[in-house]
């Protein structure tokens, strides 16, 4: 059996946002889509599942097991669902029915379901099992890791024994660990003879998946080939961007840096930090200090403290045990942070410009400088006009930066700034922080999933959760 | 009491366009609105109309003559006159003002008191929190109308206790809705990067807080207004509330029930306007608000 795609184009009045004349998925060799996030990939999943908003067209044909199907007509494919065509969402947290028990919503998707109840329970807790998930069958989603949802959401989706794949964005918000276990997970899809059609922004999940990579640019492809030579001698100038666009392979002046000397005035000391969440503990006699104008990463699984550690360090979160103090120069916005989701650290009913007009003003800052910093980071001064929620991530971010980077701070605390973002998108973002943190000279603290954009930007790196009951320090030397 | 046609400005932009120039507004409020918001705002314009020009129309709404002891309606009185030979329509516009005044006026007071010391209870917390929260789960323990009751008992039917009663029974909601909004939005990261950038109690309240509270306020307050309307002619019909001869729309339906038969218009005008005050109200809130 394979699937097959002919002539799929996707609009919205008038405009093109996906045209791919040709697909063609077969068993036991994995497709994997990448490219930035507005290039359409998602879109393209969404229509050959039969998922696309009713404002948006979509015209084409699917030809599956033998029948053509047309792609205009989003009812013809909801009867394969579970069977032949399954999905595995973006966010599995919240694709996963927040108030069923994980063992309960996996059965629901067993052939013949409610009547065959018991073998769908069965079923169920086979495959939980096989997963490494048979001790949280009974367990509700909320209580679970973002890489064991994942896992969760992959036995609900493949249950029904459907041979197609579709994964939306799997690795979204998982750390290296989970990342590379749902690789694994995928993989075993594809060697018992499934058809797996990937899309992602993660270029490590496409490298690890293989099979065939098509790199996607505004609605088309740009590029395809098999995933070795793509991701590895690129030809097209947008996948050379886009590879260029990983940490690992940035270079750049802020990145030649060398260490702060040491007799650099301390602005942070914590000593002996402890905190625990529900009887779980974070660190334990973990002694902390950020000097004046160093880099600090602090790096490590999701889940491991790294965010709850940042704010104890800025004084926003108290510890169990320990104490944290601040130098005289970390005054009133000297100290600063950044936002994982920048849409919410700005208020959603006022306009940027405003939040921009009350800094400004509060802090006597000559407005000047914020025209100046604008076109700096590449951004338009029109944005201000709109509510954060009419600006990309990307943008938005930037604006955070400037936002922070007004008041000249000496400590900046950025929590996860990009793990929402695309490549390109982070690499913009990194360097426009980055070209501010070197130009003010100001301490940053990053706190990160990702060893590679740690190693990029840092000079001291800071690992947590190496194992559970104690974390280990780990100084490495840029 | 222009107030009245100021409740839709106050409801319209909140939710599409947080700070348009104030020219603007009316604009937005009009073009985003559906024909149902229109027409109740068209209704509540005209009972606003009534309420202010009526009693300068029509003045005497005391002067009796028992010669003409229910008249039916003509030309010079429209409504007629009643059991004492009153002029109705006079005494209908005056209730008219008088209710809405007072309503708007309760739910002004209860509005503001609700929000301040909800978003003062939230911020502070500590024993602030403890005492406003204890206080407000007290007074909702008892129902409104008979806080309201024991108020007008206080000083027999005065206007002052009526509308300090309502008053008191009505801020209760504000404040209860207000603290859980206002918690929920001081405990974001939005607040707490305006504390790490310096900007100060201000610019948190006008910017995090108000556009967030604002139109729930706006709704909350459309249906105090209405239900403040009632209350005051409940009281006023089991004849609790203003005494006679203040005209009153519940007093008047009351003092008109036994000439039913003989003069239904008497009866059923102020019951009219009761009617339309709260289909107006009604009518006016919006889909989208949250």
């Amino acid at each position: 059996m394979n699937l097959h795609v002919k002539d799929l184009t996707v609009t919205h009045r008038g405009r093109t946002l996906v045209d791919v004349p040709e697909l063609e998925l077969q068993p036991r060799r994995p497709v994997t889509i990448v490219g930035e996030s507005g290039s359409g990939k998602s879109l393209l999943a969404h229509t050959i599942m039969g998922t696309l908003p009713p404002e948006l067209t979509a015209r084409g044909s699917l030809l599956i097991d033998g029948q053509v199907l047309d792609i205009a007509d989003m009812a013809n494919r909801r009867r394969l669902w579970g069977r032949t065509l399954a999905l595995l969402p973006q966010e599995p947290v919240l694709a996963l029915d927040p108030t069923m028990r994980v063992g309960g919503q996996v059965a629901e998707g067993f052939p013949g379901f409610p009547a065959r109840r018991r073998e769908a329970r069965s079923a169920a807790g086979t495959l939980l099992k096989a997963l490494g998930l048979g001790a949280s069958a009974q367990a509700y989603p909320h209580t679970l890791s973002g890489g064991m949802a994942q896992r969760a959401a992959f036995a609900a989706a493949t249950i029904g024994q459907a041979s197609v794949l579709i994964a939306d964005e799997p690795s979204k918000g998982l750390d290296v660990g989970a990342r590379d276990e749902l690789a694994a997970l995928l993989g075993r899809h594809v060697e018992v003879g499934g058809i797996l059609l990937t899309i992602t922004h993660d270029l490590e999940l496409a490298r690890q998946l293989g099979g065939e990579v098509l790199v996607m640019r505004d609605a088309t492809v740009v590029e395809h080939g098999p995933a070795g030579q793509v991701l590895a001698e690129p030809s097209h100038s947008y996948t050379q961007r886009l590879i260029a666009a990983e940490p690992s392979h940035w270079t750049y002046p802020w990145m030649d840096r060398t260490a702060p000397a040491a007799e650099a005035p301390r602005l942070v000391s914590g000593r002996g930090l402890a905190k625990s969440f529900g009887g779980r503990t974070l660190f334990s006699d973990l002694s902390v200090a950020v000097r004046a104008g160093e880099r600090l990463a602090i790096s490590g699984p999701s889940g491991c403290g790294k965010t709850t550690l940042g704010n104890i360090l800025l004084r926003l979160t108290a510890p169990d045990v320990g104490q944290v103090s601040h130098a005289a120069e970390l005054g009133v916005g000297r100290l600063q942070k950044l936002y994982q989701d920048p849409a919410l650290a700005f208020p959603p009913r006022a306009t940027l410009g405003d939040g921009f007009r009350d800094l400004l003003r509060r802090h006597r800052l000559d407005p000047a400088r914020l025209d100046e910093l604008l076109p700096a980071l590449r951004l338009q001064p029109e944005l201000l006009g709109r509510l954060p929620g009419q600006v990309s991530g990307g943008e938005l971010q930037r604006l955070a930066v400037i936002r922070a980077m007004l008041l000249e701070p000496a400590l900046l605390f950025a929590d996860e700034p990009t793990s929402r973002l695309d490549l390109i998108t982070q690499e913009e973002t990194i360097c426009a922080l980055m070209e501010q943190v070197d130009r003010q000279d100001c301490a940053l603290v990053l706190v990160t999933h990702d060893e590679s954009l740690a190693h990029a930007v840092a000079g001291r790196r800071l690992q947590l959760g190496q194992d559970t009951s104690t974390s280990r320090l780990a100084k490495t030397p840029a | 009491m222009t107030s009245l046609s100021a409740i839709p400005t106050a409801t319209g932009p909140a939710t599409a366009h947080p700070s348009p120039a104030p020219g603007r507004r009316w604009r937005t409020w009009h073009s985003t609105r559906s024909l149902g918001q229109r027409l109740a705002l068209a209704l509540l314009a005209l009972l606003a109309a009534f309420a202010l020009a009526g009693p300068l129309v029509w003045p005497d709404h005391a002067v009796q003559d028992l010669s003409r002891f229910l008249e039916t309606p003509s030309l010079a009185e429209p409504l007629g006159r009643d059991h004492l030979g009153r002029s109705v329509i006079a005494r209908l516009a005056h209730a008219t003002q008088l209710s809405l005044l007072l309503a708007l006026l309760c739910v002004a007071t209860a509005l503001t008191a609700g929000a301040v010391a909800g978003i003062a209870a939230a911020w502070r917390g500590g024993w602030l929190d403890v005492a406003l929260r204890g206080l407000s789960e007290a007074l909702i323990a008892i129902p409104a109308l008979l806080i309201v009751l024991i108020f007008s008992a206080l000083a027999d039917g005065a206007l002052w206790t009526l509308y300090l009663g309502l008053a008191l029974a009505q801020w209760v909601e504000y404040f209860r809705l207000v603290h859980a909004r206002s918690a929920l939005v001081l405990a974001g990261p939005a607040v707490e990067a305006a504390g790490l950038l310096g900007l100060g109690t201000v610019h948190i309240v006008r910017r995090h807080l108000w556009p967030e509270l604002r139109p729930l306020l706006a709704t909350m307050a459309a249906f105090g207004i209405g239900s403040s309307v009632l209350a005051l002619s409940t009281l006023g019909f089991v004849g609790v509330g203003l005494k006679p001869p203040t005209p009153e729309l519940g007093l008047m339906i009351t003092e008109a029930f036994p000439f039913y038969s003989e003069a239904p218009w008497m009866s059923l005008a102020p019951v009219l306007v009761l009617a339309a005050t709260l289909a107006g109200l009604l009518g006016l809130r919006s889909k989208e608000t949250p």
